[in-house]
């Protein structure tokens, strides 16, 4: 459970661009998380509120975009390293590079 | 109506962990300082290991011990017994650590005129593997009682280590442990992976392990 200790840092971040750009209010933040991020998105929106309670930014509100979690496989093979397990569904090799699915990133904030 | 804007930012969260992991790497690095992070799941052995190990290798080289721990200095009492520089690191419920904690350790230590700093990471098979603490090398210790399917349940630890140390090997008569399997299913995840059996408590097959580490010391200086 490293989630809340994620999202503290977000936060932070979020403030200081808040204050480097003279904002008045931040809206919404948006996150893109990959499913092999080892942050798990339910977690996140559990831990979030506890985050943002102290901060000045308390009435922001959160959305998650997840980002499905490829791989390429030796053959040349993409494909979802979750549904498949890692093993490539053509040839059954277990070895592949990991192409995306790794992120977890502060896509954009809307802000006034 | 009040005029918003959309701000771009993109800014990966975990990236900042990985830069100051390599930051570290390479500062410990430039001190020839070798940093070794240890891990494993609760209760497999890791501060006896370590006990055991600076047994063997304090007459040649300098060792510093970073004790990581929700709570507690258990670990770091039993570990100043053996007279090398020791701290405990708080992580205060967090369960793995990361590189600025990692960072946060070398400085309260001390590492100037060290060979050798083992980070003792938290008891945890899942979260340690995820954050990169700038270790020059990852060792993980699996312990018989925990069972042969391990590698199966938790293969990313698995896959980012260069040692897997199976402990307690002096009672696998009485666990079904198959040490075969262990090992062909480590060696799917990671090819390169050593697996060295050892026995803390009574000091089997750890010949190896510290002619292993010894390499790696040299290397480093």
């Amino acid at each position: 459970m490293h989630e809340l200790g994620i999202v503290i840092q977000v936060v932070e971040t979020i403030e200081k661009i808040f204050k480097e750009q003279n904002l008045t209010k931040v809206d919404k933040l948006v996150l893109e998380i990959g499913e092999a991020s080892g942050v798990v998105p339910h977690y996140i929106e559990d831990v979030y509120p506890i985050a943002i309670e102290q901060s000045f930014l308390k009435d922001m509100k959160l959305e998650m975009i997840i980002i499905p979690a490829e791989g390429v496989c030796e053959c040349g093979e993409i494909y979802n390293l979750m549904k498949y397990n890692g093993i490539c569904p053509k040839c059954s090799s277990k070895k592949f590079s990991v192409t995306s699915g790794r992120e977890f990133n502060i896509k954009e904030i809307v802000a006034y | 109506m009040e005029k918003y804007k959309v701000i771009e930012i993109k800014k990966n969260v975990l990236a900042n962990n990985d830069e100051l992991a390599k930051k570290v790497r390479e500062d410990v690095l430039s001190k020839n300082v070798f940093l070794l992070n240890l891990m494993s799941s609760p209760g497999s052995g890791k501060t006896t290991t370590l006990v055991r190990t600076i047994e063997c290798l304090k007459k040649d080289f300098k060792i510093g011990i970073i004790e990581a721990d929700i709570d507690s200095d258990v670990d770091a009492l039993t570990i100043s017994k053996s007279n090398v520089k020791v701290i405990q690191l708080h992580t205060g419920g967090m369960c793995h650590v990361d590189a600025n904690m990692t960072k946060f350790g070398l400085e309260e230590l001390g590492v100037e005129g060290l060979d050798l700093v083992v980070l003792e990471n938290i008891g945890n098979l899942v979260c340690p593997a995820s954050f990169d603490t700038g270790a020059t090398k990852n060792v993980m210790i699996l312990s018989v009682p925990e069972g042969d399917d391990k590698p199966l349940k938790y293969p990313k630890m698995f896959k980012i280590v260069d040692v897997l140390l199976i402990n307690k090997i002096d009672a696998i008569d009485y666990f079904d442990f198959d040490l075969e399997a262990v090992q062909k299913r480590a060696k799917e995840i990671n090819p390169d992976i050593l697996v060295l059996p050892i026995s803390a408590k009574k000091g089997d097959g750890f010949d190896p392990w510290i002619s292993w580490l010894k390499n790696q010391l040299k290397g480093n200086r």
